[in-house]
């Protein structure tokens, strides 16, 4: 019986002493969509999650729920619910004392509690711990508890704070399919924060990455992955990122190195100083193109990331088991002119 | 012999060996209560000798006894405590957790009154306490002990207080707690051992101080500390009875110590590994 709210930032500005955090942050989440902020750390995105909790006060903007301004609104009279990086468990109580918590603290009736603790265990399958204390549980147990006391009173927006980030990287795998299920269940808001483009890639509706207090481009995974606006997104985004190389763009194509390659550059006269950007992905190994040396080839069985040296700069190429590239071999290396990306070399956006 | 063996014969001998040296005044005090005056001054010093019991009957019942001054030392130093920590948890915890006007500076206040040397407040004291009429009265001395026990309070409980995560506070203000219910079921309940360990040293502290009891005092509030004093006359000092005082006045403070023993020592250590929290 969840709600989900809408959420919307309006120009917000966050200043911590001469240090300004987030630049002007705009920003439109819809009912019922899996959020994730992503950027590296200090790009601004766990304290857009804390302004959204009410934890941190603005200095300028708006921020608007179901189309109520609550920039002003004390955290707990917002109706939403916070998972911690570290949990923030409470540990000199129960688990069920944990999850009751919330509803304890607006004057539910203890018969009540107990069905909601129960139920809330019973969906994050921690029903047989409710008795121990959160020193007793293993961390996967702990990430639990702390989702059940979010999720036990049924709040209108769910905050996520790197959730994931103290789990290691088999039960990481596992709870982040378990906490989309959970989320599409519930049907509520949810906003996510993470450092990990994969996490955010495969677990978020939509998305906005923050580079340096901004944020630089809002969409869904597929879009930014397809489209990314800035060398910056360019270069955190995919597994391994995007291969960026300094080229000069003319009517005839780009010049990289010593290399003319064809790619469609309408409008353009004179020459231009870009940057060229290609997915591992898209680049293969050819009979003619960029010259390249093969420096080493990381082997994951199934598939591989070669990398090669090109004119003094590492680069990816994403191959198929076990290729016939040894060290120090000489290759060509080509790709498909729709698959290029240009950046202006100045000011790093997308051309 | 292990390796592990070595090291711990090693351990108890150097712990031995300062057990011997703090201990040593406190067996000696102890013997000498249960002596007569004549064995008190023998020399060489008797080590078997009749036992008795009349310094402790003197003591207790006798002209010279110190129950009176047990009772002022029990009300000054609970007094004193009660309302030291009274204050100083609600206090620590604004200057650990809440952001208003003037908090650096009210913060270094508190501990600027710690900075003056106690003998340099005596005369002030004195002067204040007798334009007030509160010369020889349980309330003067309490209060002027409330001067050196709340900034020592506050300053340890603040350090409590911040080892508490922030984030476990901010759960509590999201699950609508609001300050004082998140003080009072999340907060309060994790820094317990803190509040045990201050309320153990303000009492001794007041319980153990002398300089202000002898000259604030008087012959209604006269403290054991200072009552032990009249055993030490220009004529003679009766050491037998100054140490069955000693005794009665140490009880308390050794009980409480045991008692309080394992809170103490993780209190001791307090800050020496941060846990929890990020920041």
């Amino acid at each position: 019986m969840s709600r989900s709210a809408s959420v919307r930032m309006e120009g917000i500005v966050k200043k911590h002493g001469a240090f300004t955090a987030l630049h002007g942050i705009d920003l439109e989440i819809r009912p019922g969509e899996f959020f994730a902020l992503l950027g590296p750390s200090g790009s601004g995105k766990t304290t857009t999650l804390r302004i959204l909790a009410g934890l941190e006060p603005v200095n300028a903007g708006r921020v608007l729920m179901d189309d109520a301004d609550v920039t002003h609104t004390q955290p707990g009279e917002r109706d939403v619910a916070m998972v911690f990086q570290s949990y923030a468990l409470y540990p000199h109580m129960t688990v069920a004392a944990n999850i009751g918590f919330p509803l304890k603290m607006v004057g539910k009736p203890a018969h009540e509690i107990d069905l909601a603790v129960r139920d809330a265990a019973a969906k994050v399958e921690i029903g047989h711990l409710l008795e121990r204390k959160p020193g007793q549980l293993s961390g996967g147990q702990q990430q639990r508890c702390a989702l059940a006391r979010a999720i036990v009173r049924s709040p209108r927006l769910f905050l996520l704070d790197e959730p994931l980030s103290n789990l290691d990287a088999k039960l990481r795998l596992e709870t982040r399919a378990e906490l989309r299920k959970l989320q599409r269940s519930l049907g509520v808001t949810a906003v996510y924060v993470t450092h990990d483009q994969e996490e955010a890639m495969t677990i978020a509706d939509r998305m906005a990455v923050f580079m340096e207090g901004r944020i630089v481009q809002v969409g869904t995974p597929h879009e930014i992955f397809r489209k990314p606006a800035t060398v910056a997104v360019a270069g955190f985004i995919g597994t391994p990122p995007m291969n960026l190389l300094p080229a000069s763009l003319t009517a005839a194509g780009v010049r990289l190195g010593g290399a003319l390659l064809e790619v469609a550059a309408p409008g353009v006269s004179g020459t231009r100083e870009v940057i060229l950007g290609v997915r591992p992905g898209d680049l293969r190994v050819a009979t003619a193109g960029i010259p390249a040396r093969v420096e080493f080839v990381e082997d994951f069985g199934d598939s591989s990331i070669v990398n090669l040296e090109v004119g003094g700069q590492r680069v990816k190429l994403r191959a198929g088991e076990s290729p016939d590239l040894a060290e120090g071999r000489e290759v060509n290396l080509a790709f498909d002119p729709r698959a290029a990306h240009l950046f202006d070399r100045a000011t790093g956006q997308r051309l | 012999m292990s390796r592990g063996a070595i090291r711990r014969i090693a351990l108890w001998a150097v712990a031995g060996m300062l057990l011997a040296v703090w201990a040593f005044p406190v067996i000696w005090a102890l013997l000498t209560s249960f002596k007569t005056e004549r064995d008190v001054l023998a020399y060489p010093p008797v080590w078997l000798f009749k036992p008795t019991l009349d310094n402790y009957r003197e003591v207790i019942f006798g002209t010279s006894s110190i129950l009176p001054n047990l009772w002022s030392s029990i009300v000054v130093a609970t007094a004193s405590t009660f309302l030291t920590m009274l204050i100083a948890v609600p206090a620590a915890y604004a200057l650990a957790r809440l952001n208003y006007p003037g908090r650096k500076a009210s913060g270094f206040y508190v501990l600027a009154t710690q900075m003056l040397p106690p003998v340099g407040l005596i005369i002030p004291y004195y002067l204040v306490l007798q334009k007030i009429g509160a010369l020889d009265t349980y309330s003067g001395l309490t209060a002027i002990y409330l001067t050196f026990s709340l900034p020592f309070a506050i300053w340890l409980m603040v350090s409590y207080f911040e080892d508490v995560p922030y984030e476990m506070e901010e759960a509590a203000l999201l699950d609508r707690a609001g300050r004082l219910r998140a003080l009072w079921y999340v907060i309060l309940p994790q820094v317990r051992g803190g509040i045990a360990v201050t309320t153990v040293f303000v009492f001794l502290n007041a319980w153990n101080e002398f300089l202000f009891a002898v000259v604030l005092g008087g012959n209604r509030v006269r403290p054991v500390t200072v009552a032990m004093f009249n055993f030490i006359s220009v004529e003679q000092t009766q050491w037998a009875r100054l140490a069955a005082g000693a005794m009665l006045a140490m009880a308390p403070v050794i009980l409480i110590g045991l008692f309080a023993q394992r809170h103490i020592v993780k209190g001791l250590t307090v800050g020496a590994v941060k846990g929890g929290g990020r920041r």
